[in-house]
Formats: C-alpha cells, sequence, structure tokens
C-alpha cells in the first residue's frame, strides 16, 4: 500500500484537470501534501472542492508559459512558501494537431513552450539541490505515446514529447548523484477533457480492448512511481496503453 | 563582472546553501563534483568566452584560481 505524510511536498502542474487533477486528488487522499498549479482558479477551486484533505491541498495559479526562464526561480519561491520538495509530477501539456501543409512556427513554439521548454526549466528549479529533500525524491513527466507510435498530423506533438523523453534520461542521470529519480509515462488515449477535443470517445471505447484509459489508470502510475515503492525505478519510460499501441 | 557578483554566480551554479568566499577551498565544497566542473566549464564559455578543461580544473583548487582563470573579465 502506498501512502505518504503531509511533509512530504509534491508539485503538479495542470492540475485543475485531467491527469494533472487525477495525481494532484490521489498524491492528496494517500497523504502527501500538494502544491497544485495550474492557469485557471475556478477550475483549480472546483478540484480541490473533490479532494480528500483540503488543508494540504494548496493553489497555485500560474501561466508556465509565461516566462520560461523565470521558473526555476518559481519553483525557488514556491519552496521558501511551502519547503522542500519531494517529487515533481509534470501533467500540463497541449496538443495540436498540424499535418505539415499548415505547419506554423508560432504555434509550434506554443506547443513546444508548455510540453517540452517548461518541463525542462521546473526540472531546472527543482533539481537544485536547495530546493528538494535530495534522496528520495523524484521526477515524472507525462509524456505520450504519440512519442513512440506516431501518426498523422502529430509531427510538432510527437517532436515535443519524444524530446522529453530524451531529456529525462539525461536529467535521470546528472540528479543520480543526489538520489533523484527521473522517470516518464507516456500514456495513449485517456479520457479526459483534451482528448475529448481531439479524438471521438466510441472510437477509442472500441480501439482498445480492455476499454479506454481513464484517468486513473494514468495516475496511479505517476503516483506509484514518485513513491518509495519506486526507489529503484529511474530514467525509464513507461507506457501505460493496455498493451495497444 | 565585478568579483562580488561571480561570488554570487558561482554560488549559485554549485547550488549552495552558504555564500563563497575567494579564499575558500573547492575540494571543500561537497558541491564540487564532475557535474559541477561541467557547468563551471559552461559558464566561463557563455559569460567570458573562456574554453577551459577539465585538465585545467585539476589544477585548480581555491575559489581564487578560478578567479584568475577569468582574468580580466573579472575585476575587483
Amino acid at each position: 500500500m502506498i501512502s505518504f505524510n503531509k511533509e512530504q511536498i509534491f508539485i503538479v502542474t495542470g492540475a485543475s484537470s485531467g491527469l494533472g487533477e487525477g495525481v494532484a486528488l490521489l498524491l492528496n487522499e494517500l497523504g502527501a501534501t500538494v502544491v497544485a498549479v495550474a492557469r485557471n482558479l475556478e477550475r483549480l477551486n472546483a478540484m480541490r472542492a473533490k479532494c480528500k484533505f483540503p488543508e494540504n491541498m494548496h493553489i497555485e495559479i500560474k501561466d508556465l508559459a509565461e516566462d520560461i526562464e523565470a521558473l526555476p526561480q518559481y519553483v525557488k519561491d514556491l519552496k521558501n512558501k511551502y519547503g522542500k520538495f519531494t517529487g515533481l509530477a509534470y501533467c500540463a501539456g497541449i496538443v495540436d494537431i498540424q499535418p505539415l501543409q499548415i505547419l506554423d512556427y508560432g504555434s509550434m513554439q506554443k506547443l513546444f513552450n508548455i510540453d517540452y521548454y517548461a518541463p525542462l526549466f521546473l526540472s531546472k528549479g527543482f533539481g537544485d539541490r536547495r530546493n528538494n529533500v535530495g534522496r528520495g525524491a523524484s521526477i515524472v513527466f507525462i509524456s505520450s505515446i504519440a512519442a513512440i507510435s506516431t501518426d498523422r498530423g502529430m509531427a510538432t506533438y510527437a517532436g515535443a514529447k519524444a524530446a522529453l523523453i530524451s531529456s529525462a534520461k539525461v536529467m535521470a542521470r546528472e540528479l543520480a548523484s543526489q538520489g533523484i529519480r527521473v522517470n516518464c509515462v507516456s500514456p495513449s488515449d485517456i479520457i479526459t477533457p483534451m482528448i475529448k477535443e481531439t479524438e471521438d470517445n466510441r472510437t477509442i471505447e472500441t480501439f482498445y480492448p480492455l476499454g479506454a484509459g481513464q484517468v486513473s489508470d494514468v495516475a496511479n502510475m505517476v503516483v506509484f512511481l514518485l513513491s518509495d515503492k519506486a526507489h529503484w525505478l529511474s530514467r525509464q519510460n513507461y507506457i501505460v496503453d493496455c498493451g495497444c499501441i | 563582472m565585478k568579483k562580488a557578483d561571480f561570488l554570487v554566480a558561482l554560488e549559485d551554479v554549485l547550488q549552495r546553501d552558504e555564500a563563497c568566499n575567494a579564499e575558500d577551498m573547492l575540494e571543500d565544497y561537497e558541491e564540487w563534483d564532475s557535474l559541477s566542473k561541467m557547468a563551471i566549464m559552461s559558464y566561463f564559455d557563455k559569460n567570458f568566452g573562456i574554453k577551459i578543461t577539465l585538465n585545467q580544473l585539476k589544477e585548480i583548487h581555491q575559489v581564487n584560481d578560478l578567479i584568475q582563470m577569468a582574468g580580466s573579465k573579472i575585476d575587483d
């Protein structure tokens, strides 16, 4: 049984909906303190209203793309406010389906800011030994099955997610001396608000032999990787796709 | 760059809780590991246009030696 205590503080980005919300709620339910970061106050409050221990669920409104280079300082400010961090779950992300014929640099940059640059600069802050608890700390990035099995229209998204996996492997090497673990979780289609915008739920239901992936399927994996139970697991990309892709 | 500014930058590159002083021995810093040496090499390249090698870093013992390596790029 995985459990945490409230002295274990986790940053969860994209915490107001989808996978980030699932991870934030589960960490909180298992006893951890969560600093839930997202852009939208209303949705963050709605998430907080569902959590088991509201006193251990702290809300931070932030647009991660606003000033990427300032993100290490942002982590430092959060550390000064809440204490040294045990984990970072990077669950913020955007998807943008762009076949080559409409590829444009502006939207590519927008996507890379959230799906690639922001997780790296947050990690720069988290990996700073002054901001984390050292041994036992860990990072989990939500990547995507798109990084491995690509489909039409996904050139930018797949590229950013694959880049994130590669960089995570480098960070795992660099942070290992501090006892910090770094892993990726790569889900296939999960029933989230983001997917609902881009896919037809009925197609997803029939495509996957074990049924459509739910937020909890991914959240369980992320929280396991953030826990001490995973203390010998690092530098991996875990695919969560019911074996389908 | 002023020496004082460099000492603050060094503190940040090494991610130290305590301030750096010119007289400090680098070997006494627990943060002075191979990764930090890579970071210092990159810092010197980007900020001073000075390329230093790992072999050169092996000869360096004191924070002051680092300051010397920057030559005219760091002044009092």
